[in-house]
């Protein structure tokens, strides 16, 4: 029931991430709708590894090492987001500096001003 | 009998919380969205630490320097905002009267 | 028009397929045979409390290897992107940009109080790698928010970048030197053994895991406020020493 409302909610963001990156026409809002698109990927991701009554796979005072393998929560996914949100991270940067570039090129941020590629 | 006054805290921050984002969606301009989005949400913050404080009074000192972070960062970043705001000259709407950093002296405005 | 009705229509299908992910659901009951060996070894094997770094810093190593070169490539590609902008505007001096102006009172002492605080806090969540919820990437990311706001507060700061770009290549080189250290004397590249494992939960143990989050968190930290430091404006003062 929980991870199924996590994953929902992941789904969402996808969805109105992708809904903003089409729908906009400024350059910032795109590259924030791209954001909230690679959070609710990661938001998704995280929410398959559950396992049902789990908890999370930190051994502390809440979860000693001989009951982790029945109760933990899957590892792996949470070890791939951790990647991810870097890699995110590093494309929101890159999208910045080129949002920069072409504001210095036509002194507007719509995109609808950069025609050249279009036939 | 603790935890229905924490479950009564935490409620009320998220009405806070509710209203902070509804402030933000329906306010006219840039200034009055700050100010809703900041104080409602840090007030929003305080009452569901507290309220936590109520469900968990061992944790309650760190709870009370959680709330300390929270005052001492929230404002200052809204603060940062809304002069950068005013300094690029975005405007304000038609029914704002008082413009208090206008009239003020030099030395108070910085350069702006 | 047109355009409007194709939005509607791609998110629409995209909303069809998601449904369907999300009813045909079912929560795991168990763990999968990799998640269960991972959750077994790691305790045992490595020493570290938290599974996930342990994964992160030992069995997937590599990848956080090849992680730290993608940031690299970021900060490179930052900077290659955004340099021939200072050029440009020398060339064409139509407009001059403003000098950037001192910060408030209240941004000043709120960053004065704050920044300490901060440095502390992400320490903290560095050496807490392997007990508790913590690692390299995420202490890193805090020590850059608290670069941000040093920066915030006092505009005319120049980061000293040799001293940054000096720091993160000799993190890197140490995280490599101590990966190749466990080729020769533990069982193969940056396993944790070539420190002791010693005891389970105290502060120093997990072998070389909290050397590894510390030189990660360094390098992470100085990457990441190398790329905001790109972002900032040109000083006029600085272009005349270029």
């Amino acid at each position: 029931m929980i991870s199924t409302v996590v994953l929902s909610t992941g789904l969402a963001l996808i969805l109105i991430g992708v809904w903003g990156m089409l729908t906009h026409r400024n350059i910032l809002r795109i590259v924030i709708g791209f954001s909230l698109m690679g959070t609710g990927t990661h938001i998704f991701i995280v929410a398959i590894g559950y396992v049902a009554n789990g908890t999370a796979p930190i051994m502390d005072r809440a979860l000693n090492v001989a009951e982790a393998p029945a109760r933990a929560v899957d590892p792996i996914p949470s070890a791939l987001v951790v990647t991810a949100i870097v890699i995110g991270l590093a494309v929101t940067a890159i999208m910045l500096a080129y949002a920069i570039r072409l504001y210095d090129s036509k002194k507007t941020l719509s995109i609808d001003a950069f025609t050249e590629s279009k036939w | 009998m603790a935890e229905l006054i924490g479950s009564l805290l935490v409620l009320a921050g998220a009405v806070f919380h509710f209203s902070a984002g509804l402030g933000m969606l329906r306010m006219p301009d840039a200034y009055t969205r700050m100010q809703a989005g900041t104080k409602a949400s840090t007030l929003g913050n305080t009452l569901v630490l507290a309220g936590l404080a109520f469900y968990h009074p061992s944790w309650t000192l760190k709870l009370v320097i959680l709330i300390c972070f929270v005052l001492m960062t929230n404002p200052v970043s809204s603060h940062a905002l809304a002069r950068a705001a005013y300094r690029i000259r975005i405007s304000m709407t038609p029914q704002t009267v008082v413009d208090a950093l206008r009239d003020a002296p030099e030395r108070i405005r910085g350069r702006s | 028009m047109i355009r409007r009705a194709a939005i509607v229509l791609a998110v629409a299908l995209f909303g069809l397929v998601f449904a369907n992910l999300a009813a045909h659901y079912a929560e795991r009951q168990s763990l999968l045979p990799l998640a269960k060996r991972y959750v077994e070894l790691v305790p045992r094997d490595l020493g570290a409390a938290n599974v996930i770094t342990g994964i992160l810093l030992t069995y997937r190593a590599f990848d956080t290897l090849g992680e730290v070169a993608v940031l690299f490539m970021v900060a490179a590609g930052v900077g290659l992107v955004l340099a021939a902008r200072g050029r440009r505007n020398e060339s064409s001096p139509g407009e001059a940009p403003e000098p950037p102006r001192p910060a408030s009172e209240i941004v000043q002492t709120g960053a004065q109080m704050l920044v300490p605080l901060i440095a502390i806090f992400a320490a903290y969540i560095i050496m807490n790698g392997h007990l508790s919820a913590g690692g390299g990437f995420q202490g890193g990311a805090v020590i850059a928010s608290s670069v941000i706001l040093l920066l915030l507060a006092d505009p005319h700061r120049r980061l000293d970048l040799d001293f940054l770009s000096y720091t993160e290549s000799v993190a890197g080189v140490l995280f490599v030197l101590v990966g190749v250290a466990g080729m020769i004397v533990a069982g193969g590249f940056l396993d944790n053994r070539v420190l002791p494992v010693g005891q389970f939960g105290a502060f120093f143990s997990a072998g070389a895991i909290p050397v590894l989050s510390i030189l990660l968190g360094i390098k992470v930290g100085c990457e990441l406020s190398v790329i905001i430091d790109r972002f900032r404006p040109e000083l006029s003062t600085e272009r005349g020493s270029q």
